[in-house]
């Protein structure tokens, strides 16, 4: 020690301080704006406590076994499964295979993706009446088109599935492009030599993308995996927006978790200790399901790697 | 923002950065688009824009036509600058509103994009105790249901007096967790150590080596960061609404009163969308190019 | 020791801002009295939606008494402002000094009666009418001020009751519809048969909430407790005419309210009557733009009925409670509440407003220049029931029309299916 100067010692107290310096804006904020009121919520969920009575008898778990027992908890559990699988898979593969086409020396660039980012930019209110005019059951374009071709009009509201794929487009529609821009910044990250040695090595277009592209974009389709697990779990504006009275549909056939949530907490019962004991349960599944994917996609990137290297 | 030259670089910046530029401009992508490329890209773009039109046309058209026809026509109405006449004549605070947003959507871009980046450098490239837990913290973060948050964080807001103003909007929003992971992946392949270590033997400090060194290396996600968080405060409307309300509004908060009738006059509320997004594409417009020459910085100039 | 007093003193008086201006005052709580009558500034924020017709009564009163402000808040749909009233009762602050509320939250905020300041005064002893005065009153104390009221009358498509050999004149209407619900439906089945396919009414989930509202105790007793649905046999009955007319008799469109189909059917001549309170007249009016019959009849199946309307109230968390009961008090008395009606029409529950020129001479020229005004004084005054709707009420109401929808719109269930369907539903709920 006593052979360091000072300066020395310094800078090494720089670099052992420094991380923690550029780490810490975020954990202010979020000690402020988020850890507070995760922790109020989960002190919410052990009480009876009504919206606007407030705190009652503290009940230990009794709010999260008397979800558990509730019919509406498991029918919003497979919604909220079923449209996040229905948006999420189709999209992150669109969002690849735009970026991939935009990912080359076109002419106007800024025009395209620009473009590609619009329907991120549109207010929900227009989006959300263009898809109520689109699936609208007897006079809907969707409906008009398939009796065009000749075939039989579909219960875009009335059947849980077609209702899920309705609110699955809508998704889909709004973040196909942010996603693909996303890709297509990693892409631009990718060393083009590597490109290059490929090609010289006579690999076609097509596995060049599977064995290069891929594998190095394996960052940021964790990013995108973890980021949309986490959105599509939570996914509430475009279900309820999906008819007027945004409850879910006259069977809850489409009601996700967080409308659930806000049923049970702002909806006829106000029972504010129900909705925090079914926030703390989402979060739960959001993270098992997010560790899960994060697996799953490491292993795939990897390999495809391990592939390419060979 | 010009293309920098790796000697100007060199001179501004120091030499990792102009290393890291030099290498960037000797790569190119050599795949010239075929029409295929033109012809999905083409779709796409259609898509895109249709709804951004599908807007424009009920903006300049009326509440009797758009009962009448689901599907309007693509011929747009007469209509439409008596329909943004009529919003910018109505009581609704509008150009309070519009610098609020700016105000707003300023601030937190710029403050996500350099404290998300600083965050992220930290992540991805300097060694420290506790780094994986403090990073697997920030993701799992992201997963807490935001509409459960509104009562607490109400609750907050109330005790520091922030009820109806700004910053209620804006600290929140300062650094986003979304930023900060999404800047941690990126650096991680985008910024090689070697970058890092040669700074670091010029005696370059910590935050200058962040500044010279990874702050360049970011910009392409940075700028596409900026552009996202931008956007997403732009068309923020839940919390504003809630914390502000109508006194001192943010643009959807204020367009929203618009609506504010038993029957919904959508020629009306179309044509405050479009007011409301117009400042948003000029912006586009504007910043598109620099923020491409962001994202492009990997690829070939000329 | 006193000169340190001192420069307390004057300091609290600085940051008081108080009229502090004999530098040797030592009265400190002087600055605190907010109760506008000493002459003191107060700022009254008044928090409504949709449209109350306030705008020009705001600027009116500040004109007159500049010692109370009044400054307007609004938001765009009663769903938003009330996501915001309820986020703000939660918190325990933040909410306007004067709260505007739909009479249907009057239920489950009935409730915390004390987040309330008690309204009874003197000066507005019967300036409502009773049922309007009633629905807001718990255990004797007053939570809000009435403004409008929703009394129903039936909208009917003259061309269309032509076409099928009905009367077309709205006195006629009236009469050929007077009675109870049978009637109503039995003439339906009269128009149907010759309509060639248009629709008698819009939907099962409209014609139960003009009929749920004529009943005394629909879905809880009156003590508060709910009626078991599956032993709720008024309901039930209620519940298998709807659909008998609706569906197996063919008089429903099948267009749940609000929703786009329900929306374009207006101009696609889907239906011939409904069932419209007076805020009704302008969705119709808009909706249904270009299209030329829609008339209104002085008639409601099985009497009076109303359909929504509104109430101020002063939450007890306000500083200045006296001065926004006194604002409150005069946004809402008949003079006021006349002109609200003329310029944005929302109707008055005030009983000297229904005898008020303003509103008796008012006629809409898209109803066929039907006297509106006089037409809705008169339902105003046939209505004699306030149902009782306890902390239970929307969540069992939901159950009910869900089942509705169920089998008139989405058609995924049959009456007796998706009545089971109800029971287990309600059930759910956990509240017996």
């Amino acid at each position: 020690m006593s052979n360091l100067t000072g300066r020395q010692r310094l800078s090494r107290l720089e670099v052992k301080l420094s991380p923690y310096l550029y780490v810490s804006p975020f954990f202010i904020v979020f000690a402020i704006v988020g850890l507070f009121p995760l922790l109020y919520t989960a002190w919410v969920s052990v009480h009876q406590w009504h919206l606007i009575g407030g705190q009652g008898e503290m009940i230990g778990l009794g709010n999260y076994t008397a979800v558990l027992e509730q019919p509406n908890f498991w029918k919003s559990l497979r919604n909220t499964f079923s449209i996040f699988l229905l948006s999420s898979v189709p999209q992150v593969i669109a969002a690849i295979v735009i970026a991939y086409f935009l990912d080359t020396n076109i002419r106007a660039k800024t025009f395209w993706r620009m473009g590609v980012l619009l329907p991120y930019v549109v207010a929900p209110v227009a989006v959300s009446m263009i898809f109520a005019k689109i699936f609208a059951d007897q006079s809907g374009a969707a409906n008009a088109l398939l009796a065009l071709v000749g075939l039989d009009p579909i219960a875009w509201h009335g059947s849980a599935f077609w209702s899920h794929v309705a609110i699955a487009t809508m998704v889909n529609f709004r973040w196909t492009g942010y996603n693909a821009l996303i890709f297509l910044a990693a892409m631009q990250a990718i060393p083009r030599e590597i490109y290059e040695a490929a090609i010289v090595d006579g690999a076609s277009r097509w596995k060049t993308f599977f064995s290069v592209t891929v594998p190095m974009l394996r960052p940021t389709i964790i990013f995108v995996v973890i980021t949309s697990t986490i959105g599509g779990l939570q996914i509430f504006d475009e279900p309820r927006m999906f008819d007027t009275m945004g409850t879910g549909g006259s069977d809850k056939q489409w009601m996700t978790l967080t409308m659930y949530i806000y049923e049970l907490g702002w909806g006829a019962q106000k029972s504010f200790g129900r909705a925090a004991a079914v926030s703390w349960i989402l979060f739960l599944i959001i993270i098992v399901v997010g560790a899960i994917n994060f697996l799953i996609t490491r292993r795939i990137a990897s390999s495809d790697a391990k592939g390419a290297r060979r | 923002m010009t293309q920098m030259s790796s000697p100007m670089a060199e001179q501004l910046v120091g030499k990792g950065a102009a290393r890291a530029i030099r290498r960037r401009q000797s790569f190119g992508t050599n795949r010239r688009p075929s029409w295929r490329t033109y012809l999905v890209l083409t779709i796409v773009l259609l898509i895109s824009v249709y709804p951004l039109y599908f807007t424009f046309l009920l903006a300049s058209s009326d509440a009797a036509t758009i009962a009448r026809n689901p599907i309007p026509s693509l011929v747009p109405g007469p209509n439409f600058l008596d329909n943004v006449q009529r919003v910018l004549a109505s009581d609704i605070k509008l150009w309070q509103a519009l610098g609020n947003s700016v105000i707003v959507a300023v601030v937190t871009s710029l403050s996500v994009v350099f404290f998300s980046t600083l965050a992220g450098f930290a992540f991805s490239k300097l060694r420290f105790r506790g780094r994986n837990g403090l990073l697997v913290f920030v993701v799992a973060t992201m997963a807490v249901p935001t509409q459960l948050g509104i009562v607490p964080l109400f609750i907050v807001m109330s005790k520091l007096g922030w009820i109806g103003q700004l910053q209620a909007v804006i600290v929140p929003g300062l650094v986003t967790a979304f930023g900060v992971f999404w800047m941690t992946q990126y650096l991680r392949e985008a910024l090689p150590f070697e970058l890092i270590e040669a700074a670091r033997v010029d005696g370059a400090s910590m935050i200058r080596t962040f500044w010279s060194v990874a702050l360049p290396a970011a910009r392409p996600a940075a700028s596409m960061l900026a552009l996202f968080t931008f956007v997403g405060s732009w068309t923020n409307f839940f919390w504003p609404f809630i914390v502000l309300g109508s006194t001192n509004p943010t643009l959807p908060v204020s367009l929203q009163l618009l609506q504010a009738s038993y029957f919904k006059d959508y020629s009306l509320i179309m044509a405050g969308v479009v007011v409301a997004t117009v400042p948003l594409i000029i912006m586009f417009a504007f910043a598109g190019k620099q923020l491409v020459a962001g994202i492009m910085q990997g690829a070939v100039k000329g | 020791m006193r000169s340190a007093f001192k420069t307390l003193t004057a300091l609290a008086c600085v940051t008081a801002l108080a009229a502090c201006s004999g530098g040797d005052t030592t009265d400190t709580s002087s600055g605190t009295t907010n109760d506008g009558a000493s002459g003191q500034k107060v700022t009254i924020t008044v928090a409504t939606f949709n449209e109350f017709g306030y705008e020009d009564l705001i600027k009116e009163w500040n004109a007159a008494n500049p010692d109370i402000q009044v400054e307007h808040k609004k938001a765009a749909t009663s769903n938003e402002a009330r996501d915001n009233m309820n986020t703000r009762l939660a918190a325990g602050s933040g909410l306007a000094d004067i709260e505007a509320i739909e009479v249907d939250w009057l239920p489950e905020l009935a409730q915390y009666p004390d987040a309330f300041v008690d309204l009874n005064d003197p000066s507005v002893e019967g300036r409502w009418l009773d049922w309007k005065t009633q629905a807001a009153t718990v255990d004797g104390k007053l939570i809000g001020y009435g403004t409008d009221i929703g009394p129903e009358a039936v909208c009917y498509r003259a061309d269309l009751f032509e076409k099928a050999g009905l009367p077309t004149d709205r006195d006629e209407v009236a009469k050929l519809l007077e009675g109870d619900w049978d009637t109503y439906f039995e003439v339906g089945k009269q128009f149907v048969a010759k309509s060639g396919g248009v629709a008698w009414f819009d939907s099962a989930g409209a014609t139960y909430q003009g009929m749920i509202n004529q009943m005394e105790a629909p879905l809880e007793n009156t003590d508060g407790t709910p009626k078991p649905l599956d032993q709720n046999a008024e309901i039930k009955a209620l519940y298998e005419r709807i659909l008998q007319a609706s569906v197996d008799d063919k008089l429903s469109a099948g267009l749940s309210q609000w929703s786009e189909d329900w929306t374009a059917g207006f101009q696609q001549d889907k239906f011939a009557t409904m069932l419209c309170p007076g805020w009704m007249l302008g969705v119709i009016e808009g909706n249904a733009e270009g299209v030329t019959g829609w008339d209104v009849a002085d008639v409601f199946p099985g009497g009076g009925g109303n359909w929504g309307g509104s109430y101020l109230t002063v939450p007890a968390q306000g500083k200045n409670t006296d001065a926004a009961k006194k604002v409150a008090a005069w946004l809402t008395a008949p003079e006021q509440q006349a002109k609200a009606f003329a310029s944005k029409g929302t109707f008055p529950s005030q009983v000297k407003a229904l005898e008020d020129p303003a509103v008796l001479d008012f006629s809409n020229p898209f109803f066929n220049d039907a006297p509106v005004g006089k037409i809705m004084a008169n339902r105003a005054q046939a209505v004699t029931i306030s149902p009782y709707k306890g902390p239970n009420f929307f969540a069992i109401t939901t159950v009910v029309t869900d089942a509705l929808t169920r089998v008139d719109v989405d058609k995924t269930d049959d009456a007796a299916s998706s009545w089971t369907k109800a029971v287990d539903a309600y059930k759910a709920l956990g509240i017996s």
